[in-house]
């Protein structure tokens, strides 16, 4: 096989694992600490593709919408939280799946009655245009650019969890709830940090792959299924695990779509299925 | 607390009661009424194509004063969700409920089919235009009809112009919708492709609803193509082609959509993306025909944009029926599906007739070339029309070989 | 016989009176699904979001007997039965080993496969266009070609599942399903092997889904593909909990709730899942424990008030 196609298709597949892993570690997050299911993920990481559309059409800076937008979307985040998902902690996962699916129907319902609901094209920024000689191959600067970006926050994401207090309290969340909340944290304070932090991670997300995959109302849907594989593979609240499930099936679907292209999709949820037959508990999960 | 929450039941409660005595068991269309149906997208995978498709349907019934030989026209929608159940059940529901004696659409060719099989089960006269070569082929019966060109005809159209344009073109990369509709105009498109001598150095086919093209656009960079000939509609041809331009295949090699919905797709991408780019189509609104100009113009007046194929099918469609009505001097759909096998009139994209063995509309299809962003000279002047083309399906090809009786 | 069963009845013969058969069938065969849920959701605590797998393997394997092989509808459904009873088992078997989250994830990604799978493999299941074309063949001398016929067998089969599932519900196992609901620990302690019996909820869900797979194939003589979508999965879901998954007749109520509202709210407005999205947060923030529960709440307030309004006097 010629080694520059093996190379693209690897460089495609940490592209897009990387995008990946940053909506499975923000469900995760979300799912790890609050112990709720968050069928609402895709549709924040929609909100925050159309967000810096909005706001690149507005500010004309991309830099600036990119750093704006998944601010919007960790707004309402905390919104949904504090008045939505508060009341439902002790109701059972059924009232949390029934409200964060109501509420990923208000989303995408919202974005088409605003935006409207034929897809649209967001060009990367100027200084991001065009393709960069690797040596072995010619690639998307944009990619690339993506490829650190998701990278940064990832690390930033680990940073924040294991060197500063409030993610030793986020960790210790996951950990045991009733030990934090009686070492005097008011756990609703937490509760509501942890969306908000979830919320932004997929709002990011989804702005970052404006560029790439465009946008349109339904583009939540897929990336909701996937961000679901990626926390089951990775284990519940562990950073490192989603990281290594969201780069494992991008490769995976890349390599497959090399070989076999018809089943790309279906690659996806037939690696998570044999993992977890070895693995019920996910690749670094222990609960 | 406890009065607003029970008030809000009783609200509920009271709309539930309404409504459902609001849904009758038996029709409540009036005697001399004609009800026709356009089963739209609203929601699900084409609901972008929904409210243009009704649009264009409206058009063309309130042109006719919502009237057809002298009776009143009753128009009523319904989502199919891009879904064949609930397209199924709720179109069982019109003809039930609304005596529904047309239906037009739907807009997916999988949930079309699904129609049509209601359609030949309730005995009502069915209009469709899309990609599945079924309706007018292997699945053809006496109560569904095709507007849409053969995917011969496209194929043909596209690649015997494509190829007097470029004749050097000669390696083509395919990339296809993996499922019937691609299938077909794939095979078509190398059967066309034999006869100008083009080797196809890669054929990929990607799952319907795929999001991640990055993986095809570097294999068919790796193939060292001349030319990137897509078969695929809607969502995915947007995506794919973006991919293709941001990978930088796009415009230094020419991309073809061989059957591309024209305007709904081109709105999307943005004027560098779709440089180079050849696209076949069923409509483009710079069609010569004086019905076509009169559409367009109308359609631009009330919704301030040209209309794709989308609003042009369904305008079409309904146009054709009403011909069918004029032909048979009757609204009784029996009738009228007798006047349309063979019907022939000047319309909205040419000529147009009717196959009355296959119930295939014989039409022309169109094959534009994008133009430069500052060849441009209005927002929504994407292309020019670079050919039309009408050769039909070679009857030997034809998968209907018995179209039944009524 | 109880109230319920002469309600249950009344709604039998009434509802093809107000609504088109078809919708009524409809009712009652997704009602026959929301059973087959509930069992696990309401009475075994597992929020199962892969039911679709079952109920749409189900709703092929009939279909395509009853197209291909012109077999005897009883032994159409029975097979349907079966294939629905064995495909839980087997997912069954892989999700009992996990609890909460992880469980719903499971149930969700191996819907996903099955999913996958049917889209795939076009040759049998048509994939995206379905599987159309199947027959409704006669059965004892019943045309069930005849929409009212269908409703009437569909309603049979309806009326002898909720007794089955009444039978279930009431008997020790049903008791113990509801004990490991309460307190799994309790339970593995007394002795019972928790995952077995979870297992075997699964099983008798599965069946239950199966039987209103089948039916619903023969509904509108289609097998869609998304009758093994995950949105299937979750419309059982949602429409058990806006009944109320605490009862016995929640899904059923739920079940004529779910598919009305989504029928008349979709000829309102085109944009109607905004509706049935705002539905359902007013239901989880105020009405929590569904129709039934709030049916209940009111009719506490009614006879407290009329108590108060005696005692005034």
């Amino acid at each position: 096989m010629n080694p520059s196609l093996l190379f693209s298709q690897i460089l495609n597949g940490i592209v897009t694992g990387m995008l990946y892993a940053l909506m499975g570690i923000g469900l995760s997050i979300i799912t790890g600490i609050l112990n709720i299911p968050n069928f609402a993920h895709g549709a924040l990481f929609a909100l925050g593709a159309y967000l810096i559309y909005t706001v690149i059409q507005a500010l004309g800076n991309f830099w600036l919408a990119l750093a704006v937008a998944p601010l919007g979307v960790a707004l309402l985040g905390l919104l949904i939280e504090y008045a939505g998902i508060r009341p439902l902690y002790r109701a059972g996962h059924d009232y949390q799946l029934l409200l964060t699916f109501g509420l990923s129907l208000i989303i995408t319902e919202g974005i088409i009655v605003v935006w409207g609901p034929i897809g649209m094209s967001q060009l990367p920024p100027a200084l991001l245009r065009g393709g960069v000689d690797l040596g072995i191959t010619i690639y998307p600067k944009y990619r690339l650019f993506v490829m650190a970006m998701a990278g940064l926050l990832v690390l930033g994401a680990w940073l924040f969890l294991e060197k500063t207090r409030y993610g030793a309290i986020m960790r210790a969340g996951i950990e045991d709830k009733e030990m934090v909340s009686l070492l005097g944290i008011d756990i609703h304070r937490l509760f509501t940090a942890a969306f908000g932090l979830g919320a932004y991670l997929a709002g990011i997300s989804g702005a970052l792959t404006a560029p790439i995959r465009g946008l349109n109302p339904l583009m939540g849907v897929d990336m909701l299924g996937i961000a679901f594989v990626v926390v089951a593979l990775g284990g519940l609240g562990n950073l490192p695990g989603a990281i290594v499930a969201g780069l494992m099936i991008g490769v995976a679907q890349s390599l497959v779509a090399l070989v076999w292209p018809e089943a790309s999709v279906a690659v996806i949820f037939a690696v998570m299925a044999a993992v977890l037959l070895v693995r019920p508990q996910g690749l670094f999960g222990i609960r | 607390m406890s009065g607003l929450r029970r008030r809000d039941f009783l609200k509920l409660g009271a709309a539930g009661a309404a409504s459902a005595l609001g849904v009758p068991a038996r029709g409540g269309a009036q005697a001399n009424e004609v009800v026709m149906l356009g089963l739209w997208s609203f929601t699900g995978a084409f609901a972008d194509v929904g409210p243009i498709l009704d649009r264009g349907m409206r058009m063309a019934l309130e042109e006719r004063g919502m009237k057809a030989q002298g009776k009143p026209i009753k128009y009523v929608t319904r989502d199919d969700e891009t879904k064949a159940g609930s397209a199924t059940r709720r179109a069982e529901e019109a003809v039930d409920g609304e005596a529904v004696k047309y239906i037009i659409g739907p807009w997916s060719s999988g949930v079309a089919l699904a129609v049509s099989e209601v359609a030949k089960r309730k005995k009502v006269l069915h209009y469709f235009s899309g990609g599945t070569e079924d309706i007018s082929g292997a699945r053809c019966h006496r109560y569904s009809f095709q507007w849409a060109a053969s995917p011969y005809t496209a194929a043909k159209t596209v690649v015997d112009t494509f190829m007097k344009a470029n004749p050097r073109a000669k390696r083509w990369h395919l990339l296809v919708a993996d499922y019937a509709f691609g299938w077909s105009v794939e095979k078509y498109v190398k059967e066309v492709g034999k006869t100008h001598g083009i080797e196809f150095v890669g054929a990929d086919r990607h799952p319907l609803g795929e999001r991640e093209f990055s993986n095809y656009v570097t294999k068919a960079a790796g193939n060292k193509p001349d030319v990137v000939a897509m078969v695929n509609f809607g969502l995915d041809t947007v995506t794919a082609a973006r991919e293709i331009f941001n990978f930088g295949l796009t415009p230094k090699i020419p991309l073809i959509l061989t059957w591309s919905s024209g305007v709904e797709e081109l709105v999307q991408l943005s004027p560098e993306m779709r440089e180079n780019m050849w696209v076949g189509s069923n409509f483009y609104y710079t069609a010569d025909t004086p019905v076509a100009k009169e559409f367009v113009k109308n359609y631009q007046a009330k919704f301030g944009n040209p209309p794709g194929y989308a609003p042009a099918a369904a305008y079409g469609m309904t146009r054709m029926v009403l011909h069918g009505m004029d032909r048979a001097r009757s609204t009784d759909h029996v009738d009228v599906i007798k006047a349309l096998e063979g019907i022939e009139v000047e319309d909205l994209v040419g000529k147009m007739r009717v196959d009355a063995k296959t119930h295939q509309t014989l039409r022309p299809y169109f094959f534009m070339r994008c133009k430069k962003k500052d060849a441009m000279q209005h927002p929504t002047d994407f292309a020019d029309i670079v050919a039309t083309g009408s050769t039909p399906l070679p009857p030997e090809y034809s998968a209907c070989k018995d179209i039944g009786s009524l | 016989m109880s109230r319920a069963w002469i309600a249950i009845l009344a709604a039998v013969v009434l509802l093809p009176m107000l609504v088109r058969h078809a919708i009524a069938t409809e009712i009652w065969i997704f009602a026959i699904f929301g059973l087959g849920l509930n069992l696990l959701l309401g009475y075994t605590g597992l929020l199962s979001f892969g039911q679709a797998t079952f109920f749409g393997s189900a709703a092929y394997v009939g279909g395509y007997l009853l197209k291909h092989g012109g077999v005897n509808v009883l032994l159409v459904l029975a097979l349907g039965i079966v294939v629905g009873a064995v495909s839980a088992a087997a997912v069954g078997y892989l999700c009992v080993q996990r609890s909460g989250l992880y469980f719903i994830m499971l149930t969700f990604a191996l819907n996903q496969m099955f999913y996958f799978t049917a889209y795939q493999w076009t040759s049998v299941t048509g994939g995206e266009d379905g599987m159309p074309g199947i027959p409704r063949p006669a059965f004892l001398g019943l045309r069930l070609s005849e929409p009212l016929a269908y409703y009437v067998f569909v309603a049979a089969c309806f009326v002898i599942a909720l007794g089955i599932m009444k039978r279930v519900v009431e008997s020790p196992l049903g008791k113990i399903l509801q004990a490991i609901r309460e307190n799994e620990v309790r339970a593995q302690a007394i002795g019972y092997d928790a995952r077995r019996f979870k297992l075997l909820a699964f099983v008798i869900g599965g069946a239950f889904s199966g039987l209103a797979g089948v039916l619903y194939a023969m509904l509108f003589g289609i097998v869609p593909l998304e009758a093994i979508g995950f949105v299937f999965s979750g419309n059982v879901v949602f429409g058990t909990l806006i009944g109320g998954s605490g009862s016995l007749y929640g899904p059923v109520i739920g079940a004529f709730v779910f598919i009305w509202l989504s029928e008349s709210v979709s000829v309102i407005w085109q944009r109607w899942p905004l509706l049935l999205g705002v539905a359902f947060v007013i239901v989880v923030l105020f009405f929590r424990g569904g129709l039934v529960e709030a049916w209940d709440r009111l009719a506490t307030w009614w006879s407290v008030r009329r108590l108060r309004g005696v005692a005034e006097t």
